[in-house]
């Protein structure tokens, strides 16, 4: 009976689709209703400022982005895995916090202290990995409480923001090839990266975890294994998006991470990641970033108050989340 | 037993801050002074009155991260209304409480009514009241608390703190809403399953929205208050409190998936946190250190009560009395 209702009620909702097309629509919500945000949101921006569509802009965006996008790739895997990794932002300070406090005016001893930076968060990710898995803990309380620890300990090796990085380091962040910046190709890179990765083993694995825990296990994914790579994926790219974050900034932040938890979901969430796992994919997630940078600039185009921003960007989460909720639930009604 | 069972994580709560306390008392004699215990419970109050609501939320499988922004909103909204004033509160007071509790409100329809993720919703919620409050008062409230807000919050009966008072009313309350109401039930019974709870005739909307609902009311309440205690309304005084919200609740032994836990668990877990935070500097750490040892306390209580610790040590004490079961 209610299948019915709910069928009759679909078919009053959207006349004249065909069953196939309809089908496609919603199956494409999640990514469909980002890409037409973004779409608004620069035609919005263009009409009320010269000059968007250079490469000068893009350059520009894409710097002020690529912090958020680099924390939120490694989010966006957490969530496909069905998990959440609010540590990010302990990972963030303490990489920004090291990189200031330890880099020389030497290439040889930088290199080294990167290394470092990317296994000590890597390393942070397979503790989380390991504590959720054979404590059988909340993802999320796990992450709450190592990125106290890991904020802590930023806190401590340098209590307030400053230190200073190596001017060829900086210089990194701002220099350009063929007129794009070194963003720009970072970005470049990290789309290659999810484009291969995304059809690798551990990448099928994750989102296969994260659709079905049961049959993945029972399909031969190793529980400990799947967790263990995931979360210190995460953390790799949050040690990223520090090492990143210290090329625009030029100094380390001891609480600048936290600034990174929350934003890092909300770009996936708006980029069409479900949060119950195994929807969705790295390039929403992109557009989901670049929605939250460009609402920056309106704001600071319009020259209204720049605390506008967290209203205009909270409203933008809750359109793109009910809009995702609503279609899966056709889906789902369509399914049945 | 099987209450001692049952109550294993709260239990274990208590027996940590029992623990705390004697360390405290060893590491720094003052601090089991009257005046000493007394700054602590004050503090863990506003702590517990918060984490009230998050307590409600998480038991009923949600969380709760607008709780810096409806406590901060309500904060800077009473002392700019009241502007120092005593007479005022009358309505400001009440009109703030039912203001918080429609935050919440929306909250709970939003995660029960649209199937939006309650780390999303309420996260939503929280920026976009930071904002508008941010806007309203172009960022600088300036504004102190009136007398009778400051009463409520350092003012003592006797000897006895006002707040503290106030906690123990909050705190029957809430136990006997979870303990004995329908409301208690239901709310255990959306937070195990809600297909379930659906199923079984509970009306699964309705608590949810209840839950978020009286969660907006605390941390609208504790907002108030807290203003008694620093004297004024400033911007981001909410912001620790998503942290210790959360942590009270799960060091006092609640299930972040819903279904279990109790306030009283919470109310040990709002002590233990004051009483670290004012351990530290006894002990000449920094804050850094502090939010390492918050981390580790979260770890080690929450793995103490987590499923595969008690099955490890059911299962030692079965094989320690199998041969009789055997026969």
């Amino acid at each position: 009976m209610t299948m019915l209702a709910a069928d009759s009620r679909e078919r009053r909702a959207m006349p004249g689709l065909s069953p196939s097309l309809k089908a496609t629509l919603t199956d494409r919500a999640p990514i469909l209703i980002p890409v037409a945000m973004l779409i608004l949101l620069v035609a919005i921006y263009a009409s009320l400022r010269e000059g968007v569509f250079t490469l000068d802009e893009l350059n520009l965006d894409t710097a002020a982005a690529l912090t958020l996008v680099l924390a939120a790739t490694g989010q966006t895997i957490v969530l496909l895995r069905g998990g959440i990794d609010l540590s990010i932002g302990g990972t963030i300070s303490l990489g920004t916090v090291l990189a200031a406090t330890q880099f020389r005016d030497d290439p040889a001893h930088v290199a080294l202290w990167t290394v470092l930076i990317l296994v000590i968060g890597a390393l942070v990710g397979v503790v989380n990995g390991v504590l959720i898995t054979a404590l059988r803990l909340q993802p999320f309380l796990v992450t709450l409480a190592t990125w106290s620890i890991l904020s802590g300990t930023a806190l401590i090796i340098l209590p307030i923001d400053g230190g200073g990085l190596p001017s060829f380091w900086m210089a990194f962040g701002s220099r350009n090839w063929l007129g794009l910046s070194s963003a720009v190709w970072l970005l470049a890179v990290l789309v290659l990266f999810w484009l291969w990765f995304r059809r690798t083993r551990l990448g099928i694995a994750i989102r296969a975890t994260g659709s079905n825990e049961r049959s993945a296990f029972l399909s031969g994914v190793s529980p400990l294994g799947i967790n263990v790579a995931t979360y210190a994926l995460s953390s790799l790219f949050a040690a990223l998006a520090a090492l990143y974050l210290t090329t625009q900034t030029g100094a380390g932040s001891p609480t600048i991470g936290k600034d990174y938890i929350l934003p890092s979901v909300a770009a996936a969430v708006i980029g069409g990641i479900s949060l119950f796992g195994g929807r969705g994919g790295l390039i929403g997630t992109i557009i989901g970033a670049y929605i939250l940078t460009i609402i920056g600039n309106l704001v600071f185009v319009l020259s209204i108050s720049s605390y506008w921003q967290p209203i205009v960007s909270g409203v933008i989460l809750l359109i793109a989340v009910l809009a995702s909720s609503i279609a899966e639930r056709s889906a789902r009604r369509s399914l049945t | 037993m099987i209450n001692l069972r049952r109550h294993r994580a709260i239990l274990l709560a208590y027996l940590g801050m029992l623990l705390l306390l004697l360390l405290t008392s060893v590491v720094a004699p003052g601090f089991l002074s009257a005046a000493h215990l007394r700054s602590t419970v004050v503090l863990a109050a506003f702590i517990g009155i918060v984490a009230l609501g998050q307590t409600f939320v998480i038991i009923g499988g949600g969380i709760d991260l607008s709780v810096p922004w409806v406590l901060n909103a309500a904060a800077v909204l009473m002392t700019l209304a009241a502007a120092g004033q005593n007479g005022p509160l009358l309505y400001i007071v009440p009109l703030l409480l039912v203001a918080g509790a429609l935050v919440g409100a929306i909250n709970g329809l939003g995660v029960a009514l649209f199937g939006v993720p309650p780390i999303i919703m309420t996260l939503a919620v929280n920026v976009i009241l930071q904002g508008g409050i941010l806007v309203f008062t172009g960022g600088a409230p300036t504004a102190t608390a009136p007398p009778a807000i400051q009463f409520l919050a350092v003012g003592r009966i006797a000897g006895f703190p006002v707040i503290l008072i106030l906690w123990i009313v909050i705190a029957v309350v809430a136990t006997l809403l979870l303990s004995r109401s329908a409301f208690g039930r239901y709310l255990y019974a959306v937070g195990s399953s809600a297909a379930v709870a659906t199923f079984s005739g509970v009306p699964t909307l309705a608590t949810t929205v209840a839950a978020y609902t009286l969660s907006g009311f605390a941390a609208a309440l504790a907002g108030m208050l807290l203003t008694g205690y620093t004297a004024q309304a400033y911007l981001g005084m909410g912001d620790p409190y998503l942290f210790t919200s959360i942590a009270a609740v799960a060091i006092g032994g609640a299930s972040i998936l819903g279904g279990s836990g109790n306030y009283i668990g919470t109310i040990a877990g709002a002590l233990v946190l004051t009483i670290l935070t004012g351990l530290l500097p006894a002990l000449n750490l920094s804050n850094g250190a502090l939010l390492v040892v918050y981390g580790v306390v979260i770890l080690v209580t929450v793995s103490l009560g987590s499923e595969s610790i008690a099955a490890f040590l059911g299962s030692f004490r079965r094989a320690r009395r199998g041969d009789g079961a055997a026969l």
